[in-house]
């Protein structure tokens, strides 16, 4: 493994402060300017069960959560037993071969080769400075830290605004901490790893509060969401803050309810905004529908988790794709976007704001359990940003008709309060002047001619996409396509096949309805066409072919676990090898 | 000055001719035009069903939605813009079968809209099928042998859901109707108004003469007496009281929202984002 950056791994159950450690290491790292990625692997309950948290960082772009383990910090015998095993495959996690912090209180286990232990008496420090199970993480954390060399003042800073700022708690818990971090440094050694720690501090945030950002970037103004994993991180966030962007925030009675309030806003010209995982989504796909008759902007966030059903609450997986391309009955035009990374969350959360309400239609943001939950570094924002509330009628004017046939399928909106524009907006078809003609008067010319003015407003929107993003692809021999969250391992996967010789590389698709036709040229003269994607059926795999009518290869992963870039280099190798 | 004829819709509504929707079309119309309230500034939202066709006929900003949902929509519309008037319109099926939690939520929130139901105690739009509010032993396509289930009470329910506006009227009675439709929408909060709307073609047991022989009107002692009002709300049989049975003003949903309390959310500029906004993550 390299000597540019670490894998720190803290291990526990539930309720023993695995989270909180991991996110006071991801945080140390990230200021002191390392490029920092976090990995949660956690169940569904309060207490107790086996969780673990990863932190990879270094001085160099990290892009997934990383193979290879340096440091782990073990809460209890079964994590110490089972992250130092090196039959471990925990979804794809590396064994440690490194470093393992953990209680003196743990004996009588059998040793690892490849395992440098290091007990430190993490109850008994911990007991003089706090209640035992309060600070006895925060003593690892130290000792963790002085394994890497880490200057004791950044992680008690990190440590300080965790507990926020200088009372008792977080004076007990640098105190506790500082102990650990001495207590390392007089008995063991630090590891051999050569990180530039700078002073130039990376923000550290997940895709949940990137997709809150954005969206208050791109103008939000309401947000209504019912709480489910792994959707709730934005919703937390954009409460939290409900007053700092001056928003209206809600959480209704159900799903159902959630999306006919944020049409209900849109519809009165406030920009707002829903969101859930496969479950409330489902609840929500006739009212999704009905966005897309009555041609009122929306943007629905949703956050996959493994299906079916209540599925892996706290797992990922991108198996919701076919729902939200299928999502109601009928024909209407709708826009889906798959950010690949936190800063693409912001971005795409951002343009989708303005997309929706441009094209007069429902756009949904795809994001998955992997992407919502992990933390990752951010050098910059660029919060520069023009809202563009799209074609809008003026007051009073003459012969106005809601949804007027234009050649762009766009017609111009009123707003209720505008005065003169009173008019019609119905879920049943409609004429130009929004009348209904499904009942008395059907029309099939009249139903021809106002399906594909909607269905037109996609083609508008196809011609102002921007190309799709590659990754070493000019001379690639194998064309790795991946969709959303999957960008970094991928590219990491492909940079190994590279070293090895084996001409690889990657499309990165973050819009991927409509899919932009200039993909075809992409898969053009390649020898083998290979899709990546977290599902049981290759549910992106299908569309894909269906739309550009090409032959390819699928790799699949379903286990509620994210790819590893070392596992999926070597999948991807024997693929193009079979 | 605003005249009934300012809200006279273009297109001729598609109700059976005597079906007790017109009384209450007539009546909202008159009444907006009454409080000298434009229509430009009236959003009228319904679900499904035959009474939920309504916003076509009216002119004013219509929105006809999705069986059941008329109120989370009519709800987000008066949050993010108070100055407009909102009215949730629909029928039995579509505010006590398919949307009830709306119904309930909506009231206990005292969302500051007033959902008028036109209650005619069938399906129409789907030719005759039993609803909530059809009595025991009504018979229909889908209750051949006589409906078993117990009727639902709307104004009970109502009460019991903490509407702070709860009324019944008689589409045979339009003075009366316009006079709690007016009241409705001037009380500030959730106003409900169940209305007995008699279906000619489907509904021959609840017909105007069956309420004619039992309605009567009722007169309240003390408008925010909750018990009285729940004692009149299960009367139903012989005597059948309309009128309003309960008042009270309590404060509605929007005056207690953090941000949207302070001013209306339309007229709020979005916050342009800085470096500051993203310390946090530093």
């Amino acid at each position: 493994m390299s000597k540019e950056e670490v894998v720190l791994r803290i291990g526990g159950a539930a309720g023993e402060g695995v989270q909180s450690a991991g996110s006071v290491v991801a945080k140390s790292f990230s200021r002191t300017g390392l490029s920092v990625m976090t990995y949660n692997y956690y169940q569904d309950i309060v207490r107790g069960g086996q969780s673990w948290y990863q932190v990879r960082a270094s001085h160099n772009k990290v892009r997934s959560q990383g193979d290879g383990l340096d440091v782990l910090i073990a809460l209890n015998m079964d994590a110490l037993l089972r992250h130092t095993n090196p039959e471990i495959n925990e979804g794809g996690a590396s064994p440690l071969n490194g470093i393992a912090i953990f209680d003196t209180l743990l004996t009588g286990f059998k040793k690892q080769n490849n395992v440098t232990y290091c007990p430190v008496p993490l109850s008994e420090i911990a007991g003089k400075h706090s209640k035992v199970s309060l600070v006895r993480n925060t003593v690892a954390i130290g000792a963790a830290m002085a394994s890497i060399g880490m200057s004791f003042d950044v992680v008690a800073d990190v440590i300080r605004d965790q507990f926020g700022g200088k009372g008792d708690v977080a004076d007990q818990n640098v105190s506790a901490a500082k102990d650990g971090y001495d207590y390392y440094n007089q008995n063991f050694k630090k590891l051999d790893k050569k990180l530039n720690f700078t002073n130039k501090k990376k923000y550290l945030l997940g895709g949940g509060e990137a997709v809150g950002l954005g969206a208050v970037n791109g103008g939000l103004r309401m947000y209504i969401g019912y709480p489910m994993t792994p959707a709730s991180s934005a919703l937390h966030y954009i409460s939290s803050h409900a007053k700092d962007f001056n928003l209206f925030v809600k959480v209704p009675e159900d799903e159902i309810s959630a999306i006919n309030m944020a049409i209900g806003a849109n519809y009165a010209g406030l920009r707002a905004m829903t969101g859930s995982s496969g479950g409330g989504f489902s609840l929500m796909v006739e009212a999704l529908g009905m966005a897309g008759m009555l041609e009122i902007p929306l943007v629905v966030y949703e956050a996959q988790r493994s299906g079916p059903s209540t599925g892996l609450p706290t797992k990922t997986e991108q198996g919701d794709l076919n729902l939200v391309l299928g999502a109601s009955q009928g024909d209407f035009p709708r826009i889906v976007l798959a950010p690949r990374n936190v800063y693409d969350a912001f971005l795409l959360t951002r343009e989708a704001m303005n997309l929706a309400e441009k094209y007069q239609t429902p756009v949904i943001v795809m994001s998955d359990l992997y992407l919502a939950e992990h933390l990752e570094t951010v050098d910059k924002f660029d919060f520069n940003f023009e809202i563009d509330h799209g074609l809008r009628a003026q007051d009073n004017m003459k012969n106005y008709k809601r949804y007027e046939y234009t050649e762009s399928g766009i017609s111009l909106r009123a707003i209720p309060g505008q005065p003169g524009l009173m008019h019609n907006e119905d879920s049943d078809e409609h004429s130009e002047t929004g009348d209904v003609v499904s009942d008395a008067e059907t029309d099939p010319k009249l139903r021809i001619a106002i399906m594909e003015k909607r269905m037109r407003k996609l083609n508008s929107y196809v011609k102002e996409m921007p190309p799709t993003d590659t990754y070493r692809l000019d001379d690639a021999e194998y064309a790795i396509v991946q969709w959303g969250s999957t960008q970094g391992v991928v590219e990491e996967a492909v940079d190994i096949l590279r070293d090895k010789g084996i001409r690889a590389g990657a499309i990165e698709i973050n819009r991927v309805f409509p899919l932009n036709p200039d993909i075809q040229d992409l898969l053009k003269n390649r020898k083998k066409i290979i899709v990546v994607e977290n599902n049981y059926t290759g549910q992106f795999n299908r569309l894909l072919k269906s739309e550009f009518l090409v032959s390819t290869s699928l790799i699949r992963k379903f286990d509620g676990e994210a790819f590893y870039p070392g596992d999926l280099a070597e999948e991807l190798e024997q693929e193009i090898k079979r | 000055m605003v005249t009934v004829g300012d809200f006279n819709g273009t297109v001729k509504p598609d109700w059976c001719p005597a079906c007790g929707n017109f009384a209450q079309l007539s009546a909202i119309k008159a009444v907006l035009a009454d409080l000298g309230i434009e229509p430009h500034n009236t959003v009228v939202v319904s679900g499904i069903g035959c009474s939920s066709n309504l916003p076509e006929f009216i002119r004013a900003y219509g929105f006809h939605g999705l069986h059941g949902r008329a109120l989370p929509v009519a709800s987000a519309v008066k949050w993010a813009n108070p100055k407009l008037t909102v009215i949730a319109y629909g029928g039995d099926g579509d505010g006590f079968f398919e949307g009830t939690q709306h119904f309930y939520h909506t009231a206990k929130r005292n969302v500051d809209i007033t959902y008028i139901v036109s209650d005619n105690q069938i399906f129409g739009l789907t030719t005759g099928q039993a609803s909530p509010t059809s009595e025991i032993g009504f018979k229909s396509k889908t209750t051949p042998y006589g409906n078993i289930e117990e009727t639902t009470n709307p104004l009970t329910f109502g009460l019991a859901a903490g509407a702070t506006f709860v009324a019944r009227g008689f589409s045979g009675d339009p003075k009366h109707l316009n006079e709690i439709i007016k009241r409705g929408i001037q009380h500030r909060g959730f106003s409900f108004i169940d209305v007995m709307s008699p279906c000619v073609t489907f509904n021959k047991l609840n017909t105007y003469d069956y309420f004619r022989k039992r309605v009567y009107k009722y007169e309240a002692k003390d408008l925010t007496d909750f018990s009285a009002a729940y004692k009149i709300s299960q009367e139903w049989g012989d005597k059948i009281p309309i009128g309003i049975f309960y008042e009270k003003i309590e404060r509605s949903y929007i005056d207690m929202d953090p941000v949207a309390s302070q001013t209306p959310m339309i007229d709020i500029e979005p916050v342009k984002l800085d470096e500051k906004f993203v310390e946090e993550f530093l």
